[in-house]
This record gives structure tokens, C-alpha cells and sequence, in this order.
């Protein structure tokens, strides 16, 4: 590039052309259909997950070929977040995956925008059967009497804990401990090993809604929030006074960990997560973990509830046959069952949790603790998740986790989040 | 050579005429033969540019006045989605962050890229080594992994806090510290000086000889010939690198966006305006905000272009002028 003819005409082309480049938002969908020549019908399965996950499932979909040589599936994954972000572009375009993973909170608002098909009369059809599932566990899926989604595993809430940090500090949780108890854990935790006790538990809209459901509520209604401006504010400014104290891991910390959880980078001794999880921090962490109950307010009751990942269908799918026939074999092949272990949860159908048999430590434990949590009898019904209840989780986790940075009042953060939840109500 | 800036003025109305004068010889036909010619060669280039560019551009500004979540039909709002992002807190602070991010980063970026010119016009053995050194930082600092390594560089533990805590003045991992991740940015960009240098080494070049050879018989000193002979000369190309770089700085979203972990924080610290463009249009699917957001932002371009462009009379020596 010479300034020879850098003269105020070329400036102004310049700088005309890199402005009309400024990124213009505009979402263009890609039309796309699943060709068959020879009777071969090929669909479209995605999910979020970690490498680990998508061997697992690439081996079980060579298995469903072998058994029905004329559908093919294709695959693809992402993680959570992406995930999300590129199916609601593609969904939006007309053209989302046939077949996908799915979870409670994304239920209501894709169902509203007429993407989820309903699997009902599938099953109807004989392609996909709704017996032998573990008790209860298709409820999750049903919304207004429509099946928009399949369990593949169940999880339920709980308290992640890194056993040597407890172990050290001599705390020992028990069943039906209360939320005086834990807090007091976390400060002789921090007390007595210089690890804060707990990673964030304020920013955990999931958790929130355990100690809300403890306490009669709940974190939605069927159309809004469950709790008000008050509640929160106390919440928060519990979580806060205890992230200065030491006592939960600073939010800056946090961040700086991503994505590796907090836990498992040695940085917090337990954490608030599905209780499959476990497997993940096994995974990147060098400690050792396990499962504790959640902490309760009047010495029995968890509010505790079994949600599960699920697989859900398009309604845009031009083979709803074969779409149900993957779903089926998918949730009640044994073999399928063997490969995927706990991966996505508990397994749902009785074929499946009969065909598996945990042998590592960290799987165990997870059997024991669902086993554990249904005798225990403090497993209630799930709670309604409306539209908008995915943005509202990522919102409550952001803005109660830059509470921790100092920048903003409680009571401003509070306000922010009723006012972003307000707007993903009615997006 | 040294008279190549001061041809560019003149040289303008001379092609012109030169131009119109060839029009005359060749006559009309022939003339739109060779432009249809044209035309078809520029063919993928004007698709490209219609579908692609002008065709979004279009509906995105239709949308900016509409209500559209991308699933039902686009509602009407008229100018809601203007009015609400000055009520709307994270907005306001997208509009800091960005502006803090421009105005800090810009003139530190130009400035070393001056500096570094000015050493590398001088010409001294391995010139093209140094030039290509100080050069690769522009070609791969756009990408992702970049963004990846200045994470790790910039966290808890890190080089850059073990070096200020050894210095004495420790302040932990700048990712997570929302009064410091900025800098982080800002760091990033800088390093990046390369392709503004380039442009510098290449003015500085077009300034004639016999100027500083003039000023050192009149015994002007090097901050003098600096100040009175080189700015003056390069203040063309100093004003085109402003500019780019200004534009360029408004629309930064990689950086921001992997830095932190694709959220943009901590504490928002990060929410440059695209950032939070990106999340209203496709995590929370308010496209209709999105796209008013994206309008917005060129008109405050567009502004601040054309302050540049005003200001320039007073400072902007083109060679005519000089004279």
C-alpha cells in the first residue's frame, strides 16, 4: 500500500467502505432437506456436550443403523451455550435438527414458537413407547398434554463436595442439615483449610428454587416469577456478605477459571450442580468427589424434584416415523444404556437402568445418591418452567455472580434481574 | 518519488480530463461494450454485495423499527426499541465500555506504531526482518486462539501477575478483576500495531530529503524537524490511520468476547456495544433491538467520521496547502 493517491478521496472510500462493513445483524437460514434416493431417509441429531459424550452416542447410532439400515443419522454437537444459540438460529430459519437434546427449561418456550413436535401420537403409532420408564420420569416432558420430550437420564439438584477439603476441616453433612448448619460448614471450612466452602450458591437459580419450593414457593409460576423483589434482595445479600467473609469463593476467582468450575480447580469446596455432574469435575479435578444432601429449612423437606435431559423432535421433521423409532431405541436398547452409563443422567427406562451397572467410584455414587434421595421420600413434582426460563437462568447466574465484583448495589442487581426476566416473559 | 505527494492534488482534476477527453475519441458503442464487459466480471461481486450485504443491511434497518423475537412475524414498534436502549442500564454501559475502549486504545496503538515507524525508517541492517517482526502481531492477533492465549497470559497465577507481583505491585489475574480486564483489551489491541505502521513506514518514506537537509543547515534540531517537517508531511496518512482505526476500534467483539469466556464480563467490564448486540439479537432473540442497536452504532460511526473529517482542515496538511 503506497500513499501515492492517498489523497481525501481515497481516505473517504476508505473509510466509507470499512464503515458500511460494521456488522449488521441479519440471520439468514439455510434450507436444507434430507434427500432420499433408495429409501433412505437420513435425519439430524444434535445435543451439547463434551467429547466423551459424543463417542458414546456415535457408538450407539451404529448400533441403530445396523438395526434399521435405511435411516442414517447425522450428528453434530456443541457446548450448552452454543448449542442453544445456534439451534434458536436454526429453528428460526425453519430448519432445526430433526431430533435433539433438549431440558425442562427449554420446553415451553420453543413449544410456544411451534418448533417441538409432539410425540404422543407417535406413540400411538407403536414407534416409540412410553413404558417401562422409571416411575414418574415422563412427566418432565409433558407440557399442556403434549409429549415434547423424552427422558434419556434423570438427575436431581445436590451438593457437589470435594471429600478431602471436608474431611480436613472434620465436617460431615448429613441428611435434612439445615441452611444454619451449611453455612456454618462453610465458615469453619474456610476456617480450618483456607478453602472458601462453596463456589457461589446464590447465583444458582436451581438451587434458589429448592430453598423457595423448601419454603412453599417456587422460582416460576406458570407464567412469572415465583418470589419478589424482597426475597431476592435477602438472598443476595446473604450470598454477597459471605463471598466477603471468605466463606463462598470470590467471583473473581470464578471467573478467571472458566470453564473449569471453580470446584474442581481447587478454588471452593463444593458447589450446587445436577448431581451427574459429579462425572465432569471427576474429570478435570485431582481431588476426590462426592455427593452430599441438600441443606434444608425445617430439617426434612429439600424440595428436591427429578428433572432429566430429554430428547424432543421437530416439528418441521418430514420423518416423524423414523425420528420416533430413533428416540425409541435410543431410550430403551440395553446395549444403548451400557454404552452411555450416567453420562446424561440416570437412565430413565427400567431396560436400560437394569442393563447398567456402575463400577467406577464416582458413578456409584451418583446410583446411590438418586436411590438414597427417593427413599429418603423428598422428591416433589417439578415445578412449571415457563417461556424465557433459559434466559432468566443465565441472567440470575451473571448478574448475582457480578454482584461479587463490587460494581453494583444489591438492590440495583435486584431490579436489573426482574426487569431482564420481565422481558424474556414476552420475547 | 518526493514528488508523488505533491502530484495527488493536481493530479485529480488531470485524470478527469483526461477521462472525459478519451470518452470523446473512443464514441459510444464500443465504449458500452467494455462496460458491459466490466459489469460482468464485477457480477459476483455485485450478487455477493446485493444478497449478502445491501439485502441484510435493508432488512435490518426494517426491523431496527419493529418488535421480533425471529419466530413470529416482525411487529411494528416505531422508534420503541430507539427509546428503550436509553433506558436500559446494560446498554448505557456498552456504550462506556466501548468509548473507554476506543479512546484509550486508538491513540495508544497509533502512537507506537509511530514510534516503531520512525525507528524503522531509518534504514539499518535487517529492515525487513523487523518490519516483518513488528508486523505478524496484525496478521494473527484477530483470531481466536490469540484471544485464548491472552486469557491465560492475563490470569491469576499467570506471567503478567507473577511480573507485577515480583515488581511490587500486585493485583491478581486482570481477566477477573473488573477494573483491570479493560487493560487487557486494550493491551491486545495494541500489540496489534502493525498494519498502522506499515501504512506509517510508507509516508514516511514520501516525505522529501531535501526538507530535513534544509532544516539541519538552519539548525533545527530532530524534535524541531520532527514537529515541523515530519508531522506535517505524514498528516495525511496520520489522519487515515485515525480514522480506520477509530472505526476499526468501534466494532471490536472477538477480543471481548474470548477474553472473557464468550460473557463478556466480569461485572459487564467487557460488554463492548457488539457484545451486547450479539447477546440481545441471538441469545435473547430480541432481533428487533439488535438491529436498532447496529443502526445506532453506525450513525455514532458515521458522527464521529465526520468529526474527523471536519477537524482535519485544522490540522491535515495536504501538499497544496503547505505551499
Amino acid at each position: 500500500m503506497g500513499t501515492r493517491n492517498l489523497d481525501r478521496r481515497t481516505i473517504l472510500k476508505a473509510a466509507g467502505a470499512s464503515a458500511a462493513t460494521l456488522g449488521l445483524a441479519a440471520a439468514t437460514g439455510c434450507g436444507g432437506g434430507s434427500g432420499s434416493g433408495n429409501g433412505t431417509v437420513t435425519i439430524r441429531y444434535s445435543w451439547w456436550g463434551a467429547e466423551e459424550r459424543a463417542k458414546k452416542i456415535n457408538q450407539s447410532i451404529a448400533l441403530f443403523e445396523q438395526k434399521y439400515p435405511k435411516i442414517k443419522v447425522k450428528t453434530d454437537f456443541q457446548t450448552y451455550e452454543s448449542f442453544w444459540e445456534k439451534f434458536q438460529t436454526q429453528a428460526a430459519g425453519g430448519n432445526p435438527p430433526d431430533v435433539f437434546q433438549s431440558a425442562v427449561t427449554f420446553l415451553r418456550k420453543y413449544d410456544k414458537r411451534g418448533i417441538l413436535l409432539d410425540l404422543r401420537p407417535q406413540v400411538e403409532a407403536g414407534h416409540l413407547s412410553l413404558d417401562h420408564f422409571r416411575a414418574g420420569v415422563t412427566k418432565v416432558g409433558e407440557v399442556d398434554g403434549k409429549q415434547l420430550g423424552i427422558p434419556v437420564g434423570s438427575n436431581t439438584m445436590s451438593l457437589v463436595i470435594d471429600k478431602k477439603v471436608f474431611r480436613k476441616a472434620g465436617v460431615e453433612p448429613r441428611p435434612g442439615w439445615t441452611w444454619d448448619e451449611y453455612f456454618k460448614a462453610l465458615e469453619t471450612i474456610r476456617d480450618k483449610t483456607r478453602v472458601p466452602g462453596d463456589t457461589g450458591y446464590f447465583t444458582i437459580m436451581y438451587l434458589y428454587d429448592l430453598y423457595l419450593r423448601q419454603n412453599g414457593k417456587a422460582f416460576f409460576t406458570d407464567d412469572g416469577l415465583g418470589f419478589d423483589q424482597t426475597d431476592l434482595t435477602e438472598w443476595w445479600t446473604d450470598g454477597l456478605n459471605r463471598v466477603k467473609a471468605g466463606a463462598v469463593t470470590d467471583p473473581k476467582v470464578v471467573q478467571q477459571d472458566k470453564p473449569k468450575s471453580s470446584l474442581s480447580a481447587g478454588h471452593g469446596a463444593s458447589e450446587f450442580t445436577w448431581d451427574n455432574f459429579t462425572v465432569r469435575y471427576a474429570a478435570e479435578g485431582d481431588s476426590e468427589y462426592g455427593l452430599a444432601p441438600i441443606p434444608t429449612t425445617d430439617g426434612k423437606h429439600t424440595g428436591q424434584y427429578l428433572a432429566s435431559l430429554m430428547l424432543s423432535a421437530s416439528a418441521r421433521t418430514s420423518h416423524p416415523k423414523e425420528v420416533a423409532q430413533f428416540i425409541d431405541f435410543m431410550v430403551h436398547d440395553p446395549r444403548v444404556g451400557k454404552i452411555m452409563g450416567y453420562d446424561r443422567g440416570i437412565l430413565t427406562s427400567t431396560e436400560q437402568y437394569a442393563a447398567y451397572k456402575p463400577a467406577d467410584v464416582i458413578n456409584k455414587e451418583i446410583a446411590r445418591y438418586e436411590e438414597d434421595t427417593a427413599k429418603a421420600g423428598v422428591l416433589g413434582a417439578i415445578t412449571p418452567h415457563p417461556s424465557g426460563a433459559d434466559t432468566i437462568e443465565a441472567a440470575f447466574l451473571r448478574i448475582g455472580g457480578d454482584l461479587g465484583q463490587g460494581k453494583s448495589k444489591v438492590s440495583d442487581a435486584v431490579k436489573q434481574f426482574f426487569t431482564e426476566a420481565e422481558a424474556a416473559f414476552q420475547a | 518519488m518526493g514528488n508523488a505527494v505533491t502530484l495527488v492534488k493536481d493530479s485529480v482534476p488531470a485524470t478527469r480530463g483526461a477521462r472525459r477527453a478519451a470518452t470523446a475519441r473512443t464514441g459510444r458503442p464500443g465504449r458500452r461494450r467494455e462496460n458491459l464487459a466490466g459489469y460482468l466480471f464485477m457480477s459476483p461481486w455485485i450478487a455477493g454485495f446485493l444478497l449478502l450485504t445491501a439485502g441484510p443491511m435493508i432488512a435490518s434497518l426494517y426491523f431496527a423499527f419493529t418488535d421480533y423475537n425471529l419466530f413470529t412475524s416482525p411487529e411494528w414498534v416505531g422508534l420503541d426499541n430507539f427509546t428503550k436502549m436509553f433506558d436500559d442500564p446494560r446498554w448505557q454501559k456498552s456504550v462506556e465500555v466501548t468509548a473507554k475502549y476506543v479512546v484509550i486504545g486508538t491513540p495508544l496503538k497509533l502512537l507506537l506504531a509511530l514510534g516503531v515507524a520512525l525507528l524503522l525508517a531509518q534504514s539499518r541492517r535487517g529492515q525487513a526482518f523487523y518490519r516483518a517482526a513488528f508486523y505478524a502481531p496484525s496478521l494473527i492477533g484477530a483470531s481466536v486462539s490469540v484471544g485464548f492465549v491472552w486469557r491465560s497470559l492475563f490470569s491469576d497465577g499467570a506471567i503478567v501477575d507473577r511480573a507485577q507481583t515480583f515488581l511490587g505491585f500486585p493485583v491478581g489475574g486482570w481477566v477477573g478483576n473488573a477494573d483491570w480486564v479493560m487493560y487487557c483489551l486494550v493491551a491486545l489491541t495494541v500489540w496489534q500495531f502493525g498494519a498502522p505502521m506499515v501504512i506509517f513506514l510508507a509516508g514516511l518514506k514520501q516525505v522529501p530529503r531535501e526538507l530535513y537537509e534544509a532544516a539541519e543547515m538552519d539548525g533545527a534540531g530532530p524534535f524541531r524537524r520532527f514537529w515541523n517537517i515530519t508531522l506535517p508531511m505524514i498528516s495525511p496518512v496520520l489522519f487515515f490511520n485515525v480514522l480506520l482505526e477509530t472505526i476499526h476500534s468501534f466494532q471490536i467483539f472477538g477480543s471481548a468476547y474470548v477474553v472473557s469466556n464468550t460473557a463478556c464480563g466480569p461485572a459487564d467490564a467487557t460488554l463492548v456495544y457488539t457484545c451486547y448486540l450479539y447477546q440481545q439479537g441471538f441469545k435473547n432473540a430480541q432481533m428487533g433491538f439488535a438491529s436498532a442497536m447496529a443502526w445506532m452504532l453506525l450513525l455514532a460511526v458515521a458522527l464521529v467520521t465526520a468529526v474527523l473529517f471536519w477537524s482535519q482542515k485544522k490540522w491535515v496538511h495536504y501538499e497544496e496547502d503547505a505551499r
